[in-house]
């Protein structure tokens, strides 16, 4: 195989160092890189000690312990002031906004990659890599493709269809044969210190997972998305209180009391009047959706088409119809109903294995 | 990869074969604990007060006057911080400071530092701090000897008469000057002087701090009275002994050494202004040490210089890295009054006495295309 250099993102998890070690392995010249995204202070003072969130300090000093170990350089790329900018001042107005945005979308697609792409240049680096389950493939007419992951439970296409299309040609994501379980073995055969590392569940600049806390830093405690305001049914009955709907997303159960004969879910917010609506599983259903900031990877669909949706994070892609294409939105008709469709999450499109591209779930 | 070049002295220095020696026959010799009544206690006591002596010798100081410290950050504390519990007023501090003065200054209390700028050379303002003066004696004036950021030497003795003036405690961090001009505290009337053993090839974790006779000082570590209490702590001897020794050959080198670094960092500098249109080179109006050269490189992308630099094997620095490794810009050259698109995309070459025109060379060769790569 031809020899390429190649910047790896390494965020010191076990991902991420297992994709620089097969790199490595396949010898091309491999470069690690840790990007900076916050600032680990505020972060820290978050939580009672110490974090160990991925994108911590911790995660630098990992990703330098694995490129030591495979005997490659790494360096830290500082992208704190655009990641501020395009990806947490967009987590703070979508909450603000009573949607659900999904951070790591806006950082692939803003900041990450544009960014590795940018400094990869100026090091000599044709490709970049990063430890996402996904695949590079083509098309038929031997265009570059990105490719749904071979392990269905870890598979992040669903992370990356806001990367922008001309990058296609220039990416590597070594793991995307590979399951979940046959990394962390791979990382332990290569005794990678980072092999037995916990998976990070919760988003990196809110390692402890307290986003109202996180939003109140931001917005203020005050603000109309953490003060109290109603509970309120599809009819408009009044069932109760809730203390802000930035604490609620659709299809949540937590947080509204019990003692009902059906069990309730939140179906939606209302900013605008600080209401948070609730209903039953069956109102939670939604047979089409509209996805805005579209971004395509491959042809777009067009009116008629059938193609799979996924419209969440470890959802299984689902069949729809393209109903429609105009204005910037695509219309959707799911073959079955779908439930807790939440505004400001993706929705990605499928042809096959095949990410067509996707869009935000409008409110 | 052909041969790396490191111009990172700056930042540290090979240990000297000269001062490794000194160590090992300390370490397998003479290991005794100095504190001890019986001969290994004896003979590692001569060996330290030896070692003491020596360096009293070397910057026209008293033995008693000589604190082994565990290396340059240390001694700038127990001065700065030591100074600041002894004493009531407020500390004076060099905007071009080391940032193990101006940390330590800060933790004593963030409403006694007073910040005296510099010019655009990154020379101290005397004026301003005839002006700092003025308004009331601080417990200390710390304006370091030579800056490590970009070179330029300072008015030490301007300094020292003010402060004498005034009756305020001098102290300078020597830790870049010591073997690359005279260091003297019979000619400079200074209080308190910190010396770092690593940036002239003795090994890391050693310092010294000179606090004159007198001087009121509290320590900052508390225990069995070493280093006439100012730094208790069995003492580490090898490394005094090897301090003592590499700063010996330092300074008997001096003038040669120094005239050779000169010629070689003209010589850079030349080459690279020829090849690179923008190029500046920072405190370039002022003497300088004859190993620093700090070039701004308006359009590069500042973090990415380095590492496209150390990806072609060559080492040189910028700003301070901060403890995730992302570089910050220079507070020395914010201080100057760059704009941030010079303080931003600077580089620091350091030149040490292995370096050779053939590495000067190299770099001449090299620079300008990795430049080229990282202009945005």
């Amino acid at each position: 195989m031809e020899k390429k250099n190649v910047l790896v993102a390494m965020s010191g998890g076990v991902d991420s160092s297992v994709a620089a070690a097969l790199l490595v392995e396949q010898g091309h010249n491999v470069i690690g890189v840790t990007m900076k995204t916050f600032c680990y202070s505020e972060a820290d003072a978050q939580a009672d000690g110490p974090t160990r969130s991925c994108c911590g300090l911790d995660g630098i000093m990992d990703a330098r312990l694995v490129a030591d170990r495979l005997g490659i350089a790494h360096y830290v790329f500082d992208v704190e002031r655009e990641f501020t900018r395009d990806v947490i001042d967009d987590f703070v107005s979508e909450y603000a906004a009573g949607r659900t945005p999904n951070p790591c979308v806006r950082c692939n697609g803003n900041t990450k990659f544009r960014d590795l792409l940018r400094r990869g240049k100026m090091l000599g680096c044709e490709f970049i890599a990063t430890g996402h389950y996904a695949r590079m493939g083509t098309d038929e007419g031997g265009r570059p493709v990105l490719l749904r992951g071979m392990d269905e439970k870890k598979d992040q296409s669903y992370f990356l269809w806001a990367l922008p299309p001309e990058m296609l040609p220039r990416l590597m994501f070594p793991l995307g044969e590979l399951t979940k379980p046959e990394v962390r073995e791979m990382a332990r055969q290569l005794g990678l210190s980072t092999a037995e590392k916990p998976e990070s569940m919760e988003i990196c600049f809110v390692p402890t997972g307290d986003y109202a806390g996180f939003l109140g830093k931001r917005l203020g405690a005050d603000h109309a998305a953490l003060s109290p305001g109603a509970l309120v049914t599809a009819s408009g009955e009044v069932i109760g209180q809730h203390d802000g709907y930035a604490r609620y997303t659709v299809g949540q159960r937590r947080g509204l009391g019990g003692g009902r004969s059906l069990p309730l879910y939140v179906i939606g917010t209302r900013p605008q009047t600080r209401e948070v609506v609730v209903g039953t599983a069956d109102e939670l259903l939604r047979g089409d959706v509209a996805i805005g900031e579209l971004n395509w990877l491959a042809t777009p669909p067009s009116a008629g088409d059938a193609v799979r949706v996924q419209v969440r994070h470890r959802a299984p892609p689902v069949p729809a119809r393209v109903e429609g294409v105009e204005d910037g939105l695509v219309r959707l008709a799911f073959d079955d109903p779908q439930r807790a469709i939440t505004p400001g999450q993706s929705a990605v499109l499928f042809r096959g294995d095949v990410v067509l591209g996707g869009g935000r779930i409008a409110a | 990869m052909t041969d790396p070049v490191y111009l990172d002295h700056a930042a540290t220095t090979p240990l000297r074969p000269q001062a490794r020696e000194a160590m090992l026959d300390v370490l397998s010799r003479r290991w005794g604990n100095p504190s001890s009544v019986h001969r290994w206690g004896r003979e590692a006591r001569a060996a330290l007060e030896d070692a003491r002596a020596r360096f009293a010798a070397l910057i026209g100081a008293e033995p008693a006057e000589i604190v082994f410290t565990r290396g340059g950050t240390e001694a700038d504390n127990l001065a700065v911080l030591g100074r600041a519990r002894a004493v009531a007023g407020p500390l004076a501090c060099s905007a071009i400071e080391h940032r193990a003065v101006l940390a330590a200054a800060r933790a004593a209390g963030s409403d006694r530092l007073r910040i005296v700028p510099v010019d655009e050379n990154g020379v101290v303002d005397a004026d301003a701090l005839a002006g700092v003066l003025r308004e009331g004696t601080p417990a200390l004036v710390s304006v370091m000897w030579a800056s490590n950021e970009v070179g330029a030497v300072q008015p030490v003795e301007h300094v020292a008469g003010l402060c004498a003036e005034a009756g305020a405690a001098f102290h300078s961090d020597a830790v870049q000057a010591l073997g690359k001009v005279p260091v003297r505290v019979d000619r400079v009337r200074v209080d308190l002087l910190s010396f770092s053993a690593h940036k002239l090839g003795g090994p890391r974790g050693a310092g010294v701090l000179f606090a004159r006779r007198g001087t009121r000082l509290h320590p900052l570590l508390f225990g069995g009275g070493q280093e006439r209490g100012l730094r208790p702590g069995t003492e580490d001897v090898a490394s005094a002994v090897a301090f003592t020794v590499a700063a010996e050959l330092a300074e008997a080198e001096r003038e040669q050494a120094m005239a050779r670094a000169a010629a070689l960092r003209d010589r850079l500098e030349a080459g690279l202004c020829e090849r690179i249109p923008g190029l500046r080179i920072n405190a370039a109006a002022t003497q300088r040490l004859p190993t620093i050269s700090n070039l701004s490189v308006p359009g590069a992308d500042p973090e990415m210089l380095l590492m496209a630099l150390d990806l072609e094997g060559i080492a040189a620095s910028s700003g301070s890295a901060c403890s995730s490794g992302a570089v910050e810009p220079s507070h020395v050259l914010l201080a100057m009054g760059l704009p941030a698109e010079l303080a931003g995309p600077s580089v620091r070459f350091s030149l040490g006495r292995d370096t050779t025109q053939q590495e000067i060379d190299r770099v001449l060769e090299i620079f300008p295309r990795v430049v080229e790569r990282v202009r945005t």
